[in-house]
């Protein structure tokens, strides 16, 4: 009690609502923090499988062969994309577990890392979603469309989706800074994972030269910027998912320590 | 490797924590990397003509230079930790200083050879050797910059900080990092400039 930071720990539960009980503080985080797989596994499935993003379909198609696509499957592309905006919506409370999380990693830092981060992974909703609806406009009518307006609908979807990486980086380097700041002895996001979080949303650099390639390891459908970062950014959601399961006992523990010696 | 158990705010982390945490940092930058140099060579074996013809177009004494400017750079930084662990700060910062300066020879050598490629009307859609040069050389280059902003922020840090429990993790920490950039060079430059170099014989 004699360090004023010690100190600012407690007024800070307090602050916090310290009528609350432990068990209503913190419900629905964990909820929230699951929504992480659970996006994980049905985008995988909607926008990936049914919607025959995973693997994309190569830059260098003509757009006759894409339109083929377009006019074969369209009732799995529709229902693909459906799900894909759907689930991608669950992006945002599982944002909002991280954040809230991230809030108590420092109580002596402020917490503009940690509202960046509640921003970034909220707003990464809108290319998930913006761009499965190209793709879903494509699949509407696709008999009546000509090939070269489906050809321009795909690759409007998937200049979307890469391009827009950087609102995906900032919530991902924001992690990594915020959990380095923590000063417990064995923190709540390890030091390995949070280098990991800054390393894999810088990766997403190498989408820079996305747009000038239809084919080789820089297109939409290469091994680079497709199969590794891709690969890259469901490993990140995974491994974060699994700290923030991990930080909420930890930090109910801490709160209970604390309000009960206040 | 001894921790409080206290609650801990404000408690010193051990050094060994930031260091541990960049090699995960480095270890995942090889791996992409390894497999760049990989794609590479299969890339290679499929057009060797034009890949030899290609690399026998790069100016092998400016890759050598830029070899020697970052391992002596790197030697630098070697120096600066080792001023770091025996607590001499007018030294730490002055091979930091040289490290800084030694290494910014390498972004003077990279704008002259990038320089002259694109007043040659050479890009990354040239050929497949070109977009690997250009890709290669341009994400190491990121690497250098930003090797060069910690160079720099560990500097400054230290004017303020240098007593602070957890300088010298973070000294070691881009010490680390400067070695991956020199590691990197040390292998894009046999890759790029001498795998396919055929030697003229001085006249």
């Amino acid at each position: 009690m004699n360090d004023p930071r010690m100190f600012n720990t407690e007024a800070y539960f307090r602050y916090y609502n310290p009528v609350l009980s432990n068990e209503s503080y913190f419900k629905y985080w964990r909820v929230c923090a699951a929504m992480g797989p659970v996006f994980l596994a049905a985008f995988i499935i909607c926008w990936g499988v049914l919607g025959s993003n995973i693997p994309p379909i190569p830059a260098d198609f003509t757009a006759d062969q894409l339109a083929q696509h377009f006019r074969t499957n369209y009732n799995e592309v529709r229902a693909g994309m459906s799900g894909a905006m759907l689930f991608g919506c669950l992006y945002l409370p599982w944002t909002l577990a991280i954040y809230k999380v991230m809030q108590l990693i420092n109580r002596n830092e402020n917490d503009i890392v940690s509202t960046l981060q509640m921003w970034g992974g909220g707003l990464t909703v809108v290319p998930l979603v913006t761009s499965s609806v190209f793709w879903l406009t494509g699949s509407y009518r696709p008999d009546e469309l000509d090939p070269k307006t489906l050809q321009m609908l795909y690759d409007q979807g998937w200049l979307l989706i890469d391009m827009f990486y950087f609102i995906t980086t900032i919530p991902m380097v924001c992690i990594g800074v915020a959990g380095l700041t923590d000063q417990r002895a064995k923190p709540l996001f390890p030091r390995w994972a949070c280098w990991y979080s800054i390393w894999a949303g810088l990766s997403f650099l190498f989408e820079l030269l996305m747009p000038f390639f239809k084919s080789g390891l820089f297109a939409r459908q290469g091994w680079l910027n497709f199969w590794v970062e891709f690969v890259v950014w469901f490993a990140y959601i995974l491994i974060i998912t699994f700290f923030t399961m991990k930080a909420i006992p930890r930090l109910a523990k801490e709160r209970e320590e604390m309000l009960g010696r206040a | 490797m001894e921790h409080s158990t206290a609650p801990t705010i404000g408690a010193s982390r051990d050094q060994r924590d930031l260091v541990s945490g960049i090699l995960v940092f480095i270890i995942a930058d090889l791996i992409v990397f390894g497999m760049l140099f990989t794609g590479f060579m299969v890339d290679r074996s499929k057009e060797l003509a034009v890949y030899n013809q290609s690399a026998n177009t790069l100016d092998y004494h400016l890759g050598l230079l830029n070899l020697l400017i970052l391992v002596t750079s790197g030697l630098c930084v070697v120096f600066a930790v080792t001023a770091a662990r025996e607590g001499r700060l007018t030294a730490l910062r002055n091979w930091i200083l040289a490290a800084f300066v030694i290494g910014a020879g390498f972004g003077v050598s990279k704008a002259i050879e990038y320089g002259d490629k694109f007043a040659h009307d050479i890009g990354m859609h040239t050929n497949p050797f070109y977009m690997y040069y250009f890709a290669l050389t341009g994400a190491h280059f990121l690497h250098f910059l930003g090797g060069m902003g910690a160079l720099a922020f560990i500097w400054f840090y230290s004017l303020r900080h240098a007593g602070a429990p957890d300088f010298r993790g973070k000294i070691e920490a881009v010490g680390l990092y400067w070695h991956m950039v020199d590691l990197l060079w040390i292998l894009i430059f046999p890759l790029l400039y001498v795998l396919g170099l055929q030697w003229q014989p001085c006249p």
